[in-house]
């Protein structure tokens, strides 16, 4: 009598508990999906990218410059040191 | 002279020890060598195997309260004195022995607060005093202080990045949830089939052991159930050593090859701006549902957040380090000194320590199916391994994913993917308990 209780009240606080776990984890889903999106759309920075992007393709130009510069260098060190 | 040698060897340890300490003994020096030797979580398991030592030492009653330790040890008039204050009846054929007995039962078992602090005050006057792991206790445990300040520092190290790429990874961490309520059925189970004797409560903090995480195990059991707790701690982080010898087999069980071998997309870059947005909205959720988890989840957002934010760095870096290894040596002490032998040494510890095992082993699987499951239904695909990291053991349960995976193809990095259930477990299981002690506590 007494144990079937107890069963049904584990019972209860399982289909409760793993109820609400996941009713609270679907909201923070959506929260974080609107969220992301909104950052997205209305800070449209994401700054970190951007700036190592641009980095890392920098005008042709001024790529030329830099690695006729290296070149340059590297050769009259070379040169020198070779003396 | 005989009778001061005599009085010394009544005086000593090897007397008084009786088999129980003994035993508890061997259990501390078993844990030591587990954390020493086989370096399973040695940052905790060494302070609480130390600390049972500790509380073991017959007649230093370290780990009990002056009124305890007066039960023990007081003359018979204060003995009469406590038991009138507790309300017992002594009887006074039965001798002092029993009625030492009769005392020490009643202030382990459900005494009101203000009962207990009146033996406790009747006590001191009499010259006892708390002893050293019991102070330990109430101020880092009974109290719930030392759980949630490791909360704050684990809410410091943790990185949502992965999460927030790819937030429907908080499903697997949900799921994994399971093996805490599968448990507390299987704990209220037991003792409707009468092997064990688990209230509700108890059944409770029992199955937050699933969780995998020692801080809410901690925390919860402190609640609901203080008097197994010292079990309750041993066997959740005896367990999370054991993640990578528990969850490989169910891994492997649960998916086919193929399904070990399915490459994730890469995650997209998140930026600062989110990061620092998210401990914020998961705050205002737990307050707009969950105020019970508030403790548990609100150390770990701020947490997250001094680490985000990157304008406390120096908040940040003390909360990571230097805080949450002081709290981390007496929450290890305390949960050491709930080791005593009369309380550890019962059927219902080897119950805990089964029902632990059990916790684990369903929240991975579940985990792994809810991951299957989700596999067929998206379109981005999903590797199911990544869901037993779900059960939260941060990170060890997501290397473990991602070994496993790489076991299957050397050029699948599961590592950041499951990183994301991972976090999620945590958030989780600080939900399922929010739940179980707004139901019960």
């Amino acid at each position: 009598m007494q144990d079937t209780q107890l069963l049904n009240e584990g019972l209860a606080l399982m289909g409760l508990g793993m109820g609400f776990v996941f009713v609270f984890l679907t909201v923070l889903v959506i929260v974080t999906t609107l969220m992301s999106k909104t950052i997205g759309r209305f800070f449209p920075e994401p700054p970190a990218p951007v700036a190592t992007g641009a980095r890392r393709r920098p005008p042709p130009g001024q790529d030329d410059d830099v690695m006729v510069a290296i070149t340059a260098a590297v050769h009259r060190y070379r040169h020198r040191h070779r003396r | 002279m005989t009778e001061k040698l005599l009085t010394l060897w009544y005086g000593s340890g090897l007397y008084n020890l009786s088999l129980g300490q003994a035993v508890m003994v061997l259990v501390g020096l078993g844990l030591l060598y587990l954390a020493i030797a086989k370096k399973f979580e040695p940052l905790l398991l060494v302070p609480i195997g130390f600390g049972g030592i500790l509380a073991n030492i017959p007649e230093a009653g370290l780990a009990l309260s002056a009124a305890e330790q007066a039960a023990h040890l007081a003359r018979p008039a204060l003995l009469e004195q406590m038991a009138a204050t507790l309300q017992l009846g002594l009887d006074p054929a039965a001798g002092v022995e029993a009625w030492r007995h009769t005392v020490s039962e009643a202030l382990h078992g459900d005494l009101s607060p203000a009962l207990l602090r009146a033996a406790n005050d009747l006590a001191m006057d009499s010259g006892f005093a708390h002893g050293m792991l019991y102070q330990f206790y109430s101020v880092a445990i009974a109290s719930g202080i030392a759980p949630l300040v490791i909360f704050m520092g684990v809410g410091a190290m943790t990185d949502f990045g992965p999460l927030l790429a790819n937030p429907r990874t908080l499903f697997l961490g949900a799921a994994a949830q399971f093996g805490i309520f599968a448990t507390l059925l299987g704990a209220v189970g037991m003792s409707a089939m009468g092997w064990m004797d688990f209230s509700l409560n108890q059944a409770a903090a029992i199955g937050i052991i699933g969780g995998a995480d020692g801080p809410t195990s901690i925390y919860v059991s402190s609640i609901l159930a203080p008097e197994l707790l010292g079990a309750i701690a041993v066997a959740s982080y005896s367990y999370m050593a054991l993640v990578p010898l528990i969850q490989p087999p169910i891994m492997k069980a649960l998916t086919s090859k193929r399904e070990r071998e399915i490459t994730m997309t890469q995650l997209r870059p998140v930026s600062k701006l989110e990061k620092i947005v998210f401990p914020l909205s998961l705050l205002i959720l737990v307050v707009l549902f969950l105020p019970d988890a508030a403790p548990l989840l609100g150390m770990f957002c701020f947490g997250n957040l001094m680490r985000e934010s990157g304008v406390v760095e120096r908040l940040s870096d003390t909360t990571q380090n230097a805080l949450i290894n002081i709290v981390t040596i007496f929450l290890g002490l305390s949960v050491g000194s709930k080791l005593i032998a009369e309380r550890f040494l019962a059927v219902e510890t080897l119950g805990i320590l089964a029902l632990g095992m059990v916790a684990f082993a369903i929240g991975t699987a579940c985990g792994i199916l809810m991951a299957k499951l989700m596999n067929t239904v998206s379109r981005m695909p999903i590797n199911p391994l990544i869901g037993s990291a779900g059960v939260s053991a941060v990170p060890m349960a997501a290397r473990v994913s991602n070994k496993v995976g790489l076991e299957s193809n050397p050029h699948n990095f599961l590592l950041m993917h499951a990183m994301g259930p991972n976090v999620a477990g945590v958030i989780g299981s600080a939900v399922a308990a929010g739940v179980m002690i707004k139901y019960l506590g």
